[in-house]
């Protein structure tokens, strides 16, 4: 590392590979690591991975939208905690393979996989794993908080004061709002369909059963 | 509803790739700007970049297929590093009494050559050196008979077309900048950066004129009534017609134009058509217009058109008529510029300071050229679906039914946000920029008071000027300081606007710059600058 900038230190390319490749093997291994004997979720889960990314990118012309959040909130709600830090791993590196690596890579991870831990505690399924538009809807009000906040950690410098940083957080707030209501706008409209993708796997009749399993074991 | 929705988003990202779709082409180059005309001569669109060029990179001149945008070939100039605003010359074939010539272009270098090219390769026919003080040629050529007449840094020099022997070498010991020369009945005409006006006999002598304190940086113009110059002064500028002053206007005048019976003319502040009536040339019209490089008339169907492209962030091209803006004509691809667009073929071939050449072909007559519109179909788009789907969120209200209308009505809501937040947080970012702590040096000159100021720290080392003629923008001042300062420097024209790569080379972690000791939250081609200002760049 070097020089700290406005985007955190500056990663060369050897440093920055090695740091793909860790994140990627943490990735992995979350995926592998036994919980419990379901093992309805890898598919859906990739498939999820590949579509959160592409939607990322997809709308990378549009500031603070995309559908990762709500999917990150969905995953982790439904998979619970360790799924759902694979699949923000898997869906940052990914995506920022086009829209841009760095340091705030790190955080990105951080703020998504924080947004799915918690929602595999405040879930958006009720108790028989139906998905609850309310719950998502609040949901998709709090994961905002959670994410900025974390994401606004990678400006940090030895230079940066309180004051500097409480002026960069309220200059992002209207920008958070927007993310709210992209939020708000996937939840809607795609909210049932995203469940039903990560349900694709289950057999019928699990469909219609109360479903313990997706307590982490993280 | 979910694939509707789904079209909608796919038809806000259309426009993004509206260009494509055009009958048109345009090629990006890599570095430099486009400052002069682009020729189109029969088949062929010939183009000439200019710059400050460092390291490896070096101006061009190039050729492309008109209908295709296929380059043909390129010529790179290894020698000259300065801004090469020589308009491209194309002379036919012929003979005089010094020999017979095929025809070619003729391309004069900031380094003091002259170089005829073969239209069809670009092979070097004939090459010739003038005087150099600091800079070369950097005005517009004018051609009379056999010879072509170069206006020189010091004076004028005359070459055989047929091999470029030079016929007559007029040194006044003035330096001159973009002193295009003119042809009259008496001999030829030039200007320079004092203020004086000479004109040559040729049998050789020269007699000059001092017009008043101020640099001429246009080839004069031959009315009945007289010549006609626009003075650039440290005021604005001003206008004279056989040494009266006929007008005094705004700062950085364009290069002057004559058509018939009018001059039009342009500064930073106002467009201007000049008539020039039975017994004097007098200002018939002025219209707010920022135009700074060349003007160009283009006779369509529906008459005079009068294109000068607007010199500002948004850039795009005012067609007046004689007397009032016809139309503001743009481009997806438009900033800053300075060159005239190049019309024939039924083509119309537009340069700008991105460096990106954009050909379009005119539709069935000459009148209406196939560019984009005025309006930003982005902006149209989304405004019609704003309404749209408020429109349908009522309907969903008014029907009671609660479920479509959460799901249109966050669509509505994140239609509206996303039309505001851009405005409303730059004006966040404004009310909550800390106070700076610039204030005024006591080492600086007294002369400096009340003007606009810049220093840039590079590798530690900070280099300040002051007193320079008051410019609009962060990237405007920026670009002059450097040029007095002698720092090189390096920008990229992005889609979001100018971006300033390196100063001196260094590139680092980026740049930053403060006005007034604030950080604003606009780039620095939009940044507006007060008449004083003081303007900071650091190191991020």
């Amino acid at each position: 590392m070097s020089a700290i900038g406005t985007h955190g230190p500056t990663v060369s390319p050897a440093v920055m590979l090695l740091l793909n490749v860790a994140l990627f093997s943490v990735a992995i291994w979350l995926l592998v690591k036994p919980q419990y004997k379901n093992e309805t979720w890898l598919w859906p889960l990739l498939m999820f991975v590949g579509l959160a990314a592409g939607g990322r990118v997809a709308l990378g012309f549009i500031p603070n939208v995309m559908p990762v959040t709500i999917m990150a909130l969905l995953v982790g709600s439904k998979f619970g905690a360790q799924r759902g830090i694979a699949f923000v791993i898997l869906v940052t590196l990914l995506s920022n393979a086009v829209l841009g690596h760095g340091w705030w890579s790190l955080f990105q991870i951080l703020g998504w996989g924080s947004v799915a831990v918690v929602a595999s505690g405040i879930r958006v399924h009720d108790d028989e794993n139906r998905l609850s538009m309310n719950r998502l809807t609040v949901a998709s009000l709090w994961s905002v908080p959670i994410f900025s906040i974390i994401v606004s950690l990678s400006i940090i410098d030895s230079g940066m004061t309180v004051t500097g940083f409480g002026i960069y957080l309220i200059n992002g707030v209207l920008f958070d709002v927007l993310h709210v209501l992209g939020n708000v706008f996937f939840a809607m409209w795609f909210g049932h369909w995203f469940d039903r993708l990560l349900d694709m796997n289950q057999p019928q009749q699990h469909l219609v059963q109360e479903e313990n399993e997706h307590v982490s074991t993280f | 509803m979910r694939i509707p929705v789904v079209l909608v988003l796919i038809l806000l990202t259309l426009p993004f790739a509206q260009a494509s779709s055009e009958s048109s082409w345009n090629h990006e180059f890599e570095s430099g700007y486009i400052s002069t005309k682009p020729l189109i001569i029969e088949d062929s669109v010939y183009v000439r970049i200019s710059g400050f060029w460092t390291g490896e990179e070096r101006p061009i001149v190039a050729a492309f297929e008109l209908q295709s945008g296929n380059e043909r070939w390129r010529y790179t100039s290894q020698t000259s590093l300065q801004h090469d605003l020589t308009p491209l010359l194309f002379v036919e074939q012929g003979s005089g009494d010094c020999g017979q010539w095929d025809e070619f272009l003729i391309v004069g270098w900031a380094d003091g050559k002259i170089t005829a090219h073969s239209p069809v390769n670009g092979s070097v026919v004939w090459e010739h050196q003038t005087e150099v003080d600091v800079l070369g040629i950097t005005g517009r050529m004018a051609l009379e008979g056999d010879r072509v007449v170069v206006p020189t840094r010091l004076g004028l020099s005359e070459l055989c077309l047929a091999n470029g022997s030079e016929l007559l070498d007029i040194n006044t010991g003035n330096i001159g900048w973009r002193n295009g020369v003119t042809i009259t009945d008496r001999g030829y005409v030039f200007g320079d950066e004092l203020g004086f006006l000479h004109e040559v006999n040729r049998n050789g002598t020269v007699s000059s004129t001092y017009l008043g304190e101020g640099k001429i940086r246009h080839a004069p113009i031959d009315t009945r009534h007289g010549l006609f110059v626009h003075l650039q002064t440290s005021e604005g500028s001003t206008m004279y017609l056989n040494g009266s002053i006929i007008g005094n206007v705004g700062h950085s005048p364009a290069i002057p134009i004559l058509h018939e019976d009018r001059i039009y003319a342009a500064t930073s502040d106002e467009w201007i058509s000049i008539l020039c009536h039975e017994q004097t040339c007098e200002i018939n019209s002025t219209l707010p217009f920022h135009s700074n490089g060349e003007l160009a008339v283009h006779i369509a169907d529906s008459g005079v058109e009068v294109w000068a492209q607007s010199n500002t962030p948004a850039g795009g091209w005012g067609v007046f008529n004689q007397t009032t803006l016809l139309r503001m004509e743009t481009t997806s691809f438009d900033t800053y510029g300075t060159a005239a667009p190049g019309f024939g073929n039924g083509a119309i071939a537009l340069g700008n300071d991105a460096g990106l050449l954009f050909v379009t072909f005119q539709s069935t007559t000459e009148s209406k050229p196939s560019i984009t519109s005025d309006t930003n179909p982005f902006k149209t788009v989304h405004y019609v679906l704003i309404l749209l789907f408020f429109f349908l969120t009522c309907a969903s209200f008014a029907v009671q039914d609660l479920k479509r209308m959460a799901k249109i009505g966050s669509t509505f809501l994140l239609l509206v946000a996303l039309a505001a937040v851009p405005e409303l947080s730059i004006k966040v970012a404004e009310q909550t920029a800390p106070d700076g702590e610039v204030e005024w040096n006591n080492s600086w000159p007294d002369e400096w008071k009340g003007t606009q100021i810049i220093l840039f720290e590079i590798d530690g080392e900070e280099q300040v000027i002051g007193g320079l003629e008051a410019q609009d923008t962060v990237y405007e001042l920026t670009v002059l300081a450097c040029e007095e300062l002698n720092i090189t420097t390096e920008i990229e024209q992005q889609y979001l606007g100018a971006y300033l790569v390196s100063f001196n080379g260094m590139v680092g972690d980026g740049w930053e710059f403060t006005i007034d000791g604030k950080r604003v939250p606009v780039g620095m081609a939009v940044a507006e600058l007060d008449d004083v200002s003081i303007v900071e760049w650091r190191p991020v």
